[in-house]
């Protein structure tokens, strides 16, 4: 019998988001082939609201049943909910499907990644060069009790590498990644490009500068500053009260060169979508103009509690997870776009003169994110000096507060943006203001 | 299922076939200040089949129990096209093949508590954080519970059904004064029934008072000191620093990591035992047997100071000449076994915490693990809070305590481990290819180590 009929015989409202996944990956471990996987997963989730309260189950593999009494359960021993399931209405179509990619076949990826691994080589023998690639294709299917029915198809690629360089008391890694919705995104060669430059950059090891001296964020790090303001702008930490921008809408916030928006409809881009996980259209939103806060984003419980609109930011997972069924929608960005300025990254390293640039770093996400604060480990991060790239750090540690640094310490938002981290579209970002620890 | 499942393994076309059946039992309850944000009692089942064919591994993963020879002829299939692709074949270490099961023990099962009663728990350790200062401004409290049913098979002969129980509870407090956020977080786990989960009031008054505390701590100041980890904090760092990289799978391939992790090597000082342990009870990291079906084995990685073993999987001890660990471990039916850790520990030393703290000038008391990572010899981990450490004597508390190095010049670095040996599951867990959160445990005594570098202002 329908979920949904069979969730009504008890409550008031319900409603059923299930995904399809199929996909196909590989793996190259060392140069070599590891494993070659499939993998095809029926999720389903169904939200209930009985006598006001709501409800939430999931599961995989589960008869509908259960997984209906397993929400009717939790609802009566839930809270109150805030909202009401809309009706569902079809937005603005986007761009999130292309027919070719259940179409890349075992022996596609399988020579994609003997092609990394032998350009690699070719150069430099002695790495040790990793590389994963996947193809999914993902249905998605939202009906609610209010009316309506959403699906869509979406297709994803995704493609990275890894490369080792190991030497006794000195081990290090580059990598590099790609997320993309269609197969002519998928640039292979730019991947490649960019981790050979990162390897030759880093051919020397060099001292890194103490102090504050300027820091140029490549976009793989601009992550760093970007992870509190994903939790800083959710309408639930707002509400709740652990965003520090809570009560500065409308204030100068960041520099006036700062502007952030969040953007679910941009064409294939990695999060783009024609709806939300709770069925809502998934516009632009505007976060940052000129420094000022302009909103902060929301799914239906966070804008019911707030009093706020619900902007179509009812998202599964976190802020740089891809969703799952298991989780309930919970605020949180779709595409973060950064408003690029001007300049290559080669003009940065020129303008910044004397300084370090941070490609990557571990412990993303340590430290007191509420309040802004990182502390990282840089493991690709090169000096620079007299605007020449002179080789890499090693044991060298950045540390600073994100809203700090994006309010007083920008000097120069980058010309040439770059997805990273699955959601984030972003140029490099030169600031100053942060502290370099080395050894 | 026995029968069923071992007729297809007969069928097969591989080399060698293995099939995993997951049936997973999991509630949880979170609030957020004074919000339930997530309640939820639910169960759910997938599968996994992995195929050897010709030294390549095909794997498929599934939900529907009836697509299982549709899904071994599938992994067979896809293992058939990269065996052409692959030079280095996988062979897998002899093990006698097993018929065996497992039942974690729970002494209240968490499938029969209502999801009230766990509900009501959370929401009495949320109270009690929540009224405990005025500057206490939100909470998050996270109870959850999981009975994973495993049923394991494969073309040897090998089927072992297991019930591995899984109870965690989180307890975090933020603090805030004059825009300035501080959290402080207890953090549990445990292989064992809903009985663990009561009576840890003290410890929700604990996390709240160190939120509070933190807010009037001053940063720590960035530099280069003695440093002495809390069994917390020393068990993290032996787990993210040195466990991962005895992890065999790393170094398979890996010609010039292998000889910098040769076994015989000393990395470290006499007193310095570390060992993975596959069983002690009540363990979140227990593996009675591992995803592979191989039972349990300690593994001893460093022996006085002296590398004496890695952690392995069937395949990596075939690679290596070892002998399979019991480490080959999968999160969930999502995912392949790969080489992980489970209860990681180093072992108690000679001193007492007073003969550590003496002759330090001026060093740091690192405490609480708020999280940690590593990428190979790099390491960086954050501490929930600290002390420092004047002429000998804990001083003030200091916030932001985040330590780095590289691993092999900090273990050489160590220099006293204390007697006083504790053991911490917490509620998160190890995070290794994408495969998160598994349980694992660590444990350590307090350990003084020199020259560590403190991130700070």
């Amino acid at each position: 019998m329908d979920i949904l009929e069979l969730a009504k015989r008890k409550a008031e409202e319900a409603e059923l988001y299930e995904v399809k996944t199929e996909a196909l990956g590989v793996s190259f471990h060392g140069g070599e082939v590891e494993k070659v996987a499939s993998e095809e997963i029926l999720g389903r989730a169904l939200r209930v609201i009985v006598r006001g309260r709501l409800g939430f189950a999931s599961t995989a593999g589960g008869a509908p049943e259960a997984l209906v009494n397993a929400a009717l359960s939790a609802a009566e021993h839930g809270d109150p909910a805030p909202f009401r399931f809309p009706a569902l209405r079809p937005g603005p179509k986007a761009s999130v499907f292309d027919p070719s990619v259940p179409g890349i076949s075992v022996e596609d990826l399988l020579t994609w990644g003997e092609e990394v691994v032998a350009t690699i080589k070719r150069e430099f023998p002695e790495l040790v060069v990793n590389v994963h690639l996947s193809r999914v294709k993902s249905e998605v299917l939202i009906r609610n009790t209010s009316g309506g029915e959403l699906r869509e198809a979406r297709t994803f690629i995704s493609f990275s590498a890894g490369v080792e360089r190991i030497r006794e008391g000195d081990i290090w890694l580059v990598y590099e990644s790609q997320a993309v919705r269609r197969l002519e995104d998928l640039d292979r060669k730019g991947l490649l490009e960019k981790i050979l430059t990162k390897l030759h950059w880093g051919a020397e090891t060099v001292p890194a500068p103490a102090g504050k001296p300027p820091v140029l964020f490549l976009p793989s790090a601009v992550p760093v500053l970007f992870l509190p303001l994903t939790h800083g702008f959710s309408g639930l930490a707002v509400f709740l009260g652990t965003s520090p921008l809570k009560g500065k809408l409308g204030e100068q916030v960041f520099h006036k060169d700062f502007e952030v928006w969040d953007d679910g409809l941009i064409p294939f881009g990695p999060r783009t979508r024609s709806f939300d996980d709770e069925g809502l259209p998934v516009g632009k939103l505007p976060l940052v103009e000129e420094g000022v806060v302009r909103n902060f984003y929301y799914d239906l419980r966070a804008a019911a509690l707030s009093g706020a609109e619900p902007t179509g930011n009812g998202l599964k997972g976190g802020p740089f997870g891809d969703g799952g069924f298991r989780t309930p929608p919970g605020p949180s960005p779709r595409n973060l776009v950064v408003k690029p300025g001007e300049g290559s990254l080669e003009e940065l390293i020129r303008e910044m003169k004397e300084g370090l640039i941070v490609g990557e770093v571990i412990g993303l996400g340590q430290g007191n994110i509420q309040s802004g604060a990182f502390s990282n480990n840089v493991s690709v991060g090169f000096v620079v000096r007299d605007g020449k790239v002179v080789g890499r750090v090693k044991n060298t540690m950045i540390f600073g507060n994100a809203y700090e640094i994006l309010k007083d310490g920008l000097i120069a938002v980058g010309g040439e943006p770059e997805w990273v981290g699955g959601s984030l579209f972003t140029p490099p970002l030169l600031v100053q203001g942060v502290s370099v620890v080395a050894r | 299922m026995n029968e069923t499942i071992r007729e297809l393994l007969e069928k097969s076309q591989a080399d060698y076939t293995e099939v995993r059946w997951e049936e997973v039992f999991r509630s949880r309850v979170v609030f957020q200040r004074d919000q339930l944000i997530a309640l939820e009692a639910t169960e759910e089942r997938g599968g996994i089949v992995r195929a050897l064919v010709n030294g390549a591994w095909g794997i498929a993963i599934f939900t529907d129990l009836k697509d299982l020879p549709q899904k071994i002829a599938e992994a067979t299939h896809l293992a058939r096209k990269a065996a052409p692709h692959v030079r280095d074949k996988v062979h897998l270490a002899e093990t006698e093949p097993v018929v065996d099961r497992f039942f974690g023990k729970m002494e209240r099962d968490i499938r029969g508590v209502s999801l009230e009663e766990k509900r009501r728990l959370a929401e009495s350790y949320n109270k009690m954080i929540l009224g405990f200062h005025p500057a206490i401004v939100a909470s998050s409290v996270r109870y959850a519970d999981s009975l994973r049913r495993v049923i394991y098979a494969n073309s040897e002969g090998t089927y072992v059904e297991q019930e591995i129980p899984d109870v965690t509870l989180m307890l975090a407090a933020v603090a805030r004064k004059n825009g300035d956020v501080q959290q402080g977080f207890e953090s549990m786990g445990f292989a064992a029934g809903f009985e663990k989960a009561l009576g840890h009031e003290e410890r929700a008054q604990a996390a709240a008072k160190r939120a509070v505390d933190l807010l009037s701590a001053k940063p720590v100041k960035g530099g280069c000191y003695t440093v002495i980890l809390d069994q917390e904090l020393a068990g993290v760092f032996i787990h993210e620093a040195f466990g991962h990289i005895c992890e065999a799978d790393f170094l398979l391939r890996n010609e010039p990591m292998r000889k910098v992790m040769e076994i015989g090597k000393r990395f470290g000082v006499e007193a310095l035992n570390v060992v993975d342990e596959g069983f002690i009870p009540g363990a979140r990291g227990n593996c009675p047997y591992d995803d592979e079906g191989v039972r349990r084995n300690r593994a001893y990685l460093i022996r006085e100071g002296v590398l004496t073993g890695l952690m392995h999987s069937r395949a990596t001890a075939q690679k290596l000449g070892a002998k399979p660990t019991g480490n080959a471990r999968a999160v969930s039916w999502e995912h392949e076994p790969i080489v992980r850790m489970r209860n990681t520990f180093i072992e108690p030393g000679p001193y007492t915490f007073e003969e550590m703290l003496d002759g330090i000038e001026y060093g740091i008391y690192a405490c609480g693990a708020f999280g940690g990572q590593t990428e190979f010899e790099q390491f960086t981990f954050s501490a929930a809070y600290g002390y420092e450490i004047v002429n000998g004597k804990i001083g003030e508390m200091v916030r932001d305590v985040v330590l780095t190095g590289n691993v092999f010049q900090t273990l050489k670095n160590i220099e006293m481990i204390g007697k006083d040996f504790e053991f911490k599951g917490s509620a998160g867990g190890c995070g290794k290819g994408g495969q998160w959160p598994l349980p694992v445990t660590h444990g350590a005594p307090h350990v003084r180590i020199r020259n560590v570098i403190v991130g700070g202002k």
